[in-house]
């Protein structure tokens, strides 16, 4: 790729975040207050001739506790805006702030699930798990039993010593799944976790997900451009224009989980959400 | 009873491959008679008086010099074998580097291309004459495998899964981790490659290297000490034992990069 981000004012540092357990760190701020603070995101692509503005006034306050979807038709940089969360994108300008703390790296404090997994193929599925707590350097006793005891929530504890080659995509996303939630990130971000699934995996691979997070309080950031998917797990919708992409509208979603999508204000808010995406002529799925 | 081929049966896989090979082998030996009778030159000898003559060097070694075959096959693969693990221990770090820091792969890319299309083999004279006869063919083989495993080495450290490399980021490993729990790793395979390749090449060069080479010299030397002696059946059984010797090593290193493959889960 020729494409090149611009970015303004100072170079993001080489420090990153490598510790166990980040969710700690941010213990002090009560459930439902602002743990993520996105700011005036801006992302520039320049190319020899020409500069693309992919995201642009981003702004985006995430409480502790909820799963936030960010929905979009397939490249109009939704990607682009979580990839700047992650610290893996330096953005043109704006800011991701954790707690007060401004975020200028990649770093365990923001655990991702790609879409294609990005799992070791040279690991195990016990030693994919462990990684992150590998390089934290978290002793072999602990990081062993915690990893068995994510292997076992996501319902791998056959395949632990497995190859990651000898798994099927919902179970490979499983592994990612839990390779994030074994760290105990502050935020998880989720770029399209289950896109690369089928219609039927992915059904019960949402299920899964509910489930987890029902169980434990989990700060996440969900991309999708499924609006189904998004409104079975969210806590808030939010709707992206094209692109530049910038917030369009943001929907909450009141219902308690489980939820059922034959419900019919499931469907009337699904419709609603359609009808915004396709207000901009940006419709997919 | 009435034997059917089953193409799912393992065995009977073995079998049939086994069994082509084994023919194959028998119409070789047939074409090299007839061959050997239609030319009619001491040169080119007949296939069994060449089993004769390798029985014989198997046996009672080489009636000239006296040394066993033994000798002559420790001599070059202990040369064969010391030039691999230097080639290693050079090609593996360097390969890191190149393959890490473009700026390093750029300025030195030219010396590369410039050495590397040289035959290993033109470097013999050089080296015998500058380090002696044991040490310039262990250079030689050094030259032949180097530049195959340096150049996978550096093809497989810029080939990584940047994927891979932005997962370790967000779960927090340094640079340096990222080097040495990531990028070492998805390189073997394309180590492995470099290997299977290189030792192909070694091989060739070692014997290549010998024929300059004093009594022990190893296999190579056995070759041309009987060509100048004009014992061409004799010869032409040393030439048997050097492919027999090729085809194990190539065989072994297919082998284990197979297994190192599955094993790290990726195909190069």
């Amino acid at each position: 790729m020729t494409e090149k981000i611009k970015i303004e004012g100072k170079k993001w540092s080489k420090e990153r975040v490598r510790a166990d357990r980040t969710d700690e760190l941010y213990a002090h701020i009560p459930e439902g207050e602002t743990l993520m603070s996105i700011d005036d995101l801006r992302v520039v692509y320049v190319t020899d001739d020409s500069e693309t503005v992919a995201v642009d006034n981003f702004t985006l306050d995430v409480k502790k506790g909820e799963l936030v979807s960010i929905v979009g038709p397939s490249g109009c940089g939704k990607t682009t805006i979580l990839r700047c969360i992650a610290g893996l994108l330096q953005p043109t300008s704006g800011k991701v702030l954790m707690g007060d703390k401004e975020c200028t790296s990649p770093g365990s404090d923001r655990g991702m699930v790609f879409q294609d997994f990005a799992l070791f193929p040279w690991r195990s599925v016990k030693k994919n798990v462990e990684f992150g707590m590998e390089v934290a350097g978290v002793p072999k006793a602990e990081r062993e039993e915690r990893a068995m005891r994510y292997i076992k929530a996501v319902g791998l504890e056959k395949f632990a010593n497995s190859r990651i080659h000898e798994l099927s995509g919902g179970m490979k996303q499983r592994v990612g799944i839990a390779r994030a939630l074994v760290m105990h990130p502050a935020v998880i971000l989720m770029d399209e976790p289950f896109g690369a699934l089928d219609a039927q995996t992915r059904n019960i691979m949402q299920e899964q997900l509910d489930k987890i997070i029902t169980h434990s309080e989990r700060t996440i950031i969900f991309v999708t451009h499924s609006v189904d998917e998004a409104l079975y797990l969210s806590d808030r919708v939010v709707i992206l224009s094209k692109r530049p992409s910038t917030i369009f509208k943001v929907v909450d979603v009141p219902w308690p989980r489980p939820r059922d999508r034959t419900n019919p204000e499931f469907g009337a808010l699904r419709k609603q959400i359609l009808q915004y995406l396709e207000e901009q002529n940006v419709m997919d799925d | 009873m009435e034997f059917k081929y089953d193409k799912h049966n393992k065995y009977h896989r073995f079998a049939r491959s086994a069994c082509i090979t084994v023919i194959s082998l028998i119409v070789f030996v047939w074409v090299w008679w007839i061959i050997a009778r239609v030319t009619v030159n001491p040169a080119i000898p007949d296939p069994f008086l060449t089993f004769d003559a390798l029985f014989d060097l198997i046996e009672n070694g080489d009636s000239i010099t006296g040394l066993s075959l033994g000798t002559y096959v420790k001599a070059s693969l202990t040369k064969f074998i010391y030039g691999f693990l230097l080639a290693l221990v050079v090609a593996l770090p360097l390969g890191l580097l190149l393959g890490n820091f473009k700026i390093l792969r750029e300025f030195l890319t030219p010396w590369i291309e410039v050495l590397r299309p040289i035959a290993p083999i033109a470097w013999a004279p050089v080296f015998i004459l500058l380090y002696g006869y044991k040490e310039g063919a262990m250079l030689v083989v050094f030259i032949g495998i180097f530049f195959p495993l340096l150049t996978n080495i550096i093809f497989g450290v810029t080939k990584i899964d940047p994927v891979l490399v932005d997962a370790s980021k967000t779960l927090g490993a340094s640079n340096l981790q990222i080097f040495l729990k990531v990028l070492i790793p998805s390189t073997v395979p394309y180590l492995m490659n470099g290997v299977k390749v290189g030792l192909g090449i070694g091989w060739m060069c070692i014997v290549a290297a010998e024929l300059y080479a004093t009594p022990l010299g190893g296999i190579g030397f056995y070759v041309a000490n009987m060509i100048t002696y004009g014992a061409f059946p004799e010869a032409f059984a040393g030439i048997i034992v050097i492919a027999v010797l090729g085809l194990l090593t190539t065989s072994l290193a297919e082998y284990v990069s197979k297994i190192v493959s599955k094993r790290m889960g990726i195909d190069a």
